[in-house]
């Protein structure tokens, strides 16, 4: 109380004297100035709800048409996580980035409330029953002009459409922008088989893919990302396969390429069949009828290779059998696009790849295809669709403006949609039906023969809204007429009929193979592969396919990994989670080949327009050598015009670029393009990667498989290539840090214990990361932001070099210089739990330490936010909130995906990785509470857990059993940056690659 | 003068606060009325008169819900309502129906008790929860697990932390254990984990 200033005591001063003595009383007695907290108990207790454990349920992931299986944690009746379901043929318990961020949109701000109507021009609120009431009436009048136009991936729900719709005498086009429909064409030309081949990529020694991206957005990535490790994965005793691709750009699939090579767009079925051929000779068998005959000097002219380059490639496959070609992604999907698939079909054929791992029977399902799509467009367009139902699929979107399907659609009386968001076709309707997100709803999905996935809702919905299903039984029997005959009582009740018609055990009945399959997530069958009989080769041309249009460069757009097509523009984790090849976020690019832009005098940031004969785009440049100098790769997902505040002002929409569909699909590589640098235009390119060189730090290693056939360490093969591994150090360095080295010795016991784990008797946590197998997928990444309710910081934070990720995935570059090939190297870079942590004695306030099992822990309240740690920290991986990210990351409703167990970190505290602690407490409560010891494998961190390729493993290395620490003996282990003696709790296998990794080496000899 | 009289007033209302704020923290035992026998199933030696019940320590709640009835003369164990506190962080709070699976029946031994219990039937028949008021808090960056201390300290463990809450007849915090030095002393007399993070995570 200060008595030097007033000399009266106005009662404005006395009242402000009370009132601190009183907030001081409070403080002296303990209370926080927080208000009184009530528990408020249940009326009736849910049984399936314990406060603080978790319950589980399973389901289906609907992010695309793979149908995952999914367990979905909840915690208090709301979901907080999804992992995969490790009894689900398909992704065996793993879950891609895209399928983390289904909670992003089941909890959206953007999600449409309860039923609006469009009258005027504007949306107005209206009731379910007035809602239903309209769509009878709409219903009954519109006859056979009812057309139900859905993205849904095949299932009952379909199948009900499909029912619905032929009552009438209309129609349901089933259609995603990513179908498969030339694979599915040329299968059905040249082997007579309507569907869409299985492909086993865990038996295949040799693979070669033609554009097909099936590591990233083609396919089930998830089940094609675990064969690729299983084969590509490098084991002593299994050797590893060879990937081979082949595409004007590479992709991610492309950087997990052994051989990447820069095809010219076009090119890839005369490629293909001069490989065949040459195949064919090597086996000795002869060419199937008809089969056209392709030289590989002519494949060399088109392709830009050179000739004996094609016949070593054929030559190799040929020798590795079992191999398998792959073709059909959406980087070539140009207007040839079923000659090349057919090509590719032939190739496996000679190679001998058909019924070994090239499957048919399996029956996958990608839709009904571009022709059906286009045709229903042109019934709308010729005014014979009076009512359209879409559902699941955003047309006016993902098309080419070119196809003018909004037009299209303006000219149906009548539209509705059950779009969870306005979008862009939904905004369009007259009315919004909203549904339920995939873990509100009951459903299920066959996305293979065998195969029924079952959905069902895991808490209340977040809005009071329905299912479509009861919403079309609703007004089916208001309708009344020939839709009466829909009177299952509900959804629910529809479905639950559907399942007691399917085949079960003969001595099960209907209610309990009901509950059997909910809590196994469905049924899975394996298919029978059924054998192909006959060729006909005759059917494939040699003609090149027309690439339209004027200009310098080819246009290639390409699915983006995180966004797919579009979909995923709404969810702040997959626009925050960087693009894994060029680890841009939350904006658009376009892609050009360095020379290309020295030529175009082009720096990375400024503005190039990219024009083509229907339209033109803007977007910030960005330099990457994985593309020929005569190509331009822009990413899909971007230019939204509706779709949210996450979605909207995200760049340009390459699909402007492009001409309309011509019958069976849309040629997304399919035009030339003019590009041009705007003057003074320029937009800093908000991405994470820093310097994409390793500057010979060793960060990630790899190894000829010569060398890791024989089981050399990184230092033996280093030396055995006649390169030092580390080239930084100078020799008072190495002097330095050896007589470091040697100073810690003595801080050792007697029996060798490492550091900072006290008495040896706690568990020692360690992680151990196979660079051989990750893909850069940042399925961990994503899976880490669901686990530790990390908040995103948006593009101007990023901009700053600020994004929070707890483990991201770096980016190496190798070669791509003086003509060697380059090559990618993707690290995973988590908290690395050093033992000898550069960041624990720096912390003034004892916030970092060391505990007892051997985590870096980080205590948050404690943290004053002075940041010397994440200075210390040699692999910057501590992350500053320094801002309150958390009160804009988490706006209602997304603050219900929140995990209980993980405290949300204000404004100036510190944070990184803790190797999921909350997952170890909470398993070594449950274990002592229940007097049983974790066993290896129970426990896993969120990013082990998500892995596609198995390629983390988590556990404790001071259990002589666990598999963490079999792997961490492999002699392919090494630590990062190992030299400053900070003793990482994780080690990483180098990568293993078919030829001598590419590096400048000074003084050193290239090897082959 | 005004600028006198008004530090007079201001200085007593201060001390006044502080005094009762002071005996709070110290917990101060004045007496609350008799205490309840220490011999099992005899009748509390006292009841409390409707509306009566501002000489009892603890806040007050929405309804006078009674440990030393329920826990004390009946001998319910604390798990028959705390459900979860064996196997989770959480205790567990008893929902409305495992009150009523008593109280459908039981009306009440006084005119008390009587009134009490038809608040609780009030709300059941409203459907409206009775929203108790919270005692024992700590903070949001711990996390503090129930079962494994449940587990550790024997079948005497809710008393050792709560107090002999079955001889209260409202609730109220014996022991701050929203105060770290507490958890640390009884870690420290029996030698258990002392690592922060296995609270601070």
């Amino acid at each position: 109380m200060s008595d030097n200033d007033q000399k009266s005591v106005s009662r404005r001063r006395f009242l402000s004297v009370l009132g601190t003595t009183s907030a001081g009383a409070a403080v002296l007695s303990g209370c926080s100035t927080e208000k009184v907290e009530k528990l408020i108990p249940y009326l009736v207790q849910s049984e399936d709800q314990v406060p603080g454990v978790a319950t589980w349920y399973a389901s289906t992931c609907t992010e695309c048409s793979a149908g995952c299986g999914l367990h979905v944690r909840t915690r208090e009746g709301r979901a907080v996580k999804l992992e995969g379901n490790p009894d689900h043929p398909v992704n065996a318990g793993k879950l891609c980035a895209r399928g983390q961020a289904g909670l992003q949109g089941l909890y959206n701000p953007g999600r449409v409330k309860g039923p609006m109507r469009k009258s005027g021009g504007t949306w107005s609120e209206i009731t379910w029953d007035d809602a239903i009431a309209l769509l009878a009436q709409q219903l009954g009048a519109a006859g056979a002009g009812l057309a139900v136009l859905s993205g849904a991936p095949r299932g009952s729900f379909t199948g009900f459409l499909a029912d619905w719709t032929a009552t009438s005498g209309g129609r349901l086009v089933r259609w995603e922008p990513f179908d498969q429909t030339a694979l599915r064409l040329a299968s059905k030309r040249i082997f007579g088989r309507d569907e869409v081949p299985a492909h086993d990529f865990a038996k295949a020694k040799y693979i070669v893919s033609f554009g097909a991206d099936f590591l990233d957005t083609w396919g089930p990535t998830v089940e094609h990302q675990r064969g690729f490790a299983e084969s590509h994965g490098f084991s002593r005793d299994g050797g590893m396969a060879k990937h081979v691709y082949f595409a004007p750009r590479a992709s991610l699939t492309g950087l997990n390429a052994d051989e990447w090579h820069a095809i010219r767009p076009g090119s890839e079925a005369l490629l293909a069949l001069a490989m065949a051929g040459v195949l064919l000779v090597e086996r000795g068998i002869a060419a199937p009828e008809g089969a056209p005959s392709v030289s590989v000097e002519q494949a060399a002219e088109a392709t830009g290779l050179k000739a004996e380059e094609i016949v070593r490639l054929a030559k190799e496959l040929a020798a590795a059998r079992p191999s398998l070609a792959v073709a059909g992604g959406i980087g070539s999907q140009h207007a040839g696009a079923v000659e090349l698939c057919a090509a590719v079909l032939l190739l496996n054929y000679a190679a001998g790849s058909i019924g070994e791992t090239l499957l048919f029977g399996s029956d996958l399902d990608r839709g009904d295809g571009q022709a059906a799509f286009t045709a229903l467009q042109q019934a709308m367009e010729g005014g014979q669709v009076k009512f359209l139902l879409v559902h699941e699929a955003n047309p006016v979107y993902a098309t080419p403006k070119a196809g003018k399907f909004a037009e299209a659609l303006a000219k149906v009386p009548f539209k509705v949609s059950t779009s969870l968001y306005v979008d862009e076709t939904s905004s369009q309707c007259d009315l919004i039906l909203p549904g339920l997100h995939a873990l509100e709803r009951w459903d299920d999905a066959n996305p293979r023969a065998g195969v029924w996935g079952l959905m069902q809702p895991v808490m209340e919905p977040v809005y009071p809204n329905r299912h479509p299903g009861d919403v079309l039984l609703a007004a089916s029997q208001k309708a009344g007429g020939a839709f009466v005959k829909f009177n299952a009582a509900s959804w629910e009740a529809y479905l639950k009929a559907r399942w007691a018609a399917r085949p079960r055990p003969t001595a099960m009945d209907a209610a309990t193979f009901w509950r059997e399959s909910l809590a196994r997530g469905g049924v899975y069958a394996p298919y029978g592969a059924s054998p192909v009989k006959g060729v006909v080769a005759g059917a494939v041309s040699t003609e090149p396919p027309a690439i339209e249009g004027t200009g310098d460069f080819t246009l290639v757009p390409y699915a983006s990994s995180l966004l797919y097509d579009g979909r995923g523009t709404n969810k702040p984790w997959l626009l925050e989670t960087p693009d894994p090849v060029t680890k841009i976020t939350w904006h658009a690019w376009v892609e050009l080949h360095p020379d290309a832009a020295a030529k175009l005098d082009v720096k990375e940031g400024e503005i190039l327009r990219v024009t083509s004969a229907h339209g033109s785009i803007e977007a910030p440049a960005y330099i990457y050598p994985g593309l020929r100098p005569d190509v331009v790769a822009v990413p899909m997902g971007f230019g939204h015009t509706e779709y949210g505040e996450y979605a909207k002002d995200r760049g340009a929409n390459y699909l402007d670029l492009l001409g309309p569909a011509s019958g069976e699909f849309v040629s997304y590589l399919g035009t030339k393009v003019t590009v041009e640098r705007l003057p003074q235009a320029y937009r800093k390119v908000a991405k994470t990667e820093g310097n994409s060189r390793q500057l010979g730090r060793g960060i990630a290693e790899a190894m000829p498989l010569a060398f890791a056939a024989k089981g050399l360490t990184v230092e033996e093969a280093a030396k055995a290539a006649g390169h030092p591994r580390h080239e930084i150090n100078t020799e008072a360095e190495v002097e330095a840090l050896q007589g470091w080295r040697d100073g810690q010795v003595g801080r050792e016991d007697g029996e060798g214990r490492r550091l900072g784990n006290y008495a040896g008797e706690h568990p020692m946590w360690g992680m151990t990361i196979d660079l051989g197998k990750c893909t850069g997928c940042s399925a961990c990444s994503t899976a880490c932001y669901a686990e530790n309710n990390i908040p995103w910081v948006g593009e101007d934070q990023v901009q700053l070099g600020r994004e929070l990720s707890w483990i991201r995935i770096e980016r190496y570059w190798e070669g791509g210089t003086d003509g060697e090939p380059i090559e990618a190297r993707f690290v995973p870079m988590p908290c690395q739990h050093c033992d000898n942590a550069p960041c624990e004695p720096v912390c003034p306030v004892y916030a970092a330490y060391h505990t007892p099992d051997g985590l870096n822990g980080q205590v948050y309240n404690r943290c004053v936010g002075t940041r010397y740690c994440a200075n210390n920290c040699p692999y910057k991986v501590r992350y500053f909130n320094w801002h309150a990210y958390a009160r804009k990351a988490f706006v209602a409703p997304l603050e219900l995906q929140l995990n209980p167990d993980v405290v949300v970190r204000g404004r100036g505290v510190m944070e990184k990785c803790t190797f999921c602690v909350h997952r170890i407490r909470g398993a070594q409560h449950t274990a002592k509470v229940t007097d049983a010891p974790i066993k290896d494998g129970e426990l896993t961190t969120a990013c082990a857990q998500a892995c596609p390729s198995g390629a983390i493993v988590f556990g404790d290395l001071n259990d002589p059993n666990s598999r963490v620490r079999q792997v961490a003996q492999d002699p392919r282990g090494y630590h990062i940056l190992e030299d400053i003696n900070v003793r990482p709790a994780i080690t990483y296998l180098a990568k293993v690659v078919h030829r001598e990794p590419a590096h400048a080496a000074p003084g050193g000899e290239e090897q082959h | 003068m005004m600028r006198k009289s008004a530090l007079l007033v201001g200085g007593a209302v201060a001390s006044g606060l502080a005094a009762a704020v002071l005996s709070g923290f110290t917990g101060a035992t004045t007496q609350q009325g008799p205490s309840a026998p220490a011999a099992p199933n005899a009748p509390p030696a006292y009841t409390i008169a409707a509306g009566d019940s501002a000489f009892l320590k603890g806040p007050k709640q929405p309804i006078l819900f009674r440990h030393d009835i329920h826990a004390g003369q009946y001998q319910i164990t604390c798990q028959y309502c705390h459900y979860s506190v064996g196997y989770s962080s959480e205790p567990g709070i008893p929902s409305m129906q495992t009150c009523m699976g008593c109280h459908l029946i039981i009306a009440g031994a006084d005119s008390s008790n009587q009134k009490e219990i038809s608040k609780l039937r009030d709300a059941w028949n409203a459907k409206q929860p009775v929203e108790w008021v919270r005692i024992h808090y700590v903070a949001r960056h711990v996390h503090f697990p129930h079962q494994r201390h449940v587990k550790g300290m024997g079948p005497n463990a809710c008393a050792t932390c709560h107090g002999d809450v079955a001889r209260m007849p409202q609730v109220w915090e014996v022991n701050d254990v929203n105060n770290m030095g507490w958890c640390i002393n009884c870690h420290l007399e029996r030698k258990v984990n002392r690592d922060c993070t296995a609270c601070h995570y």
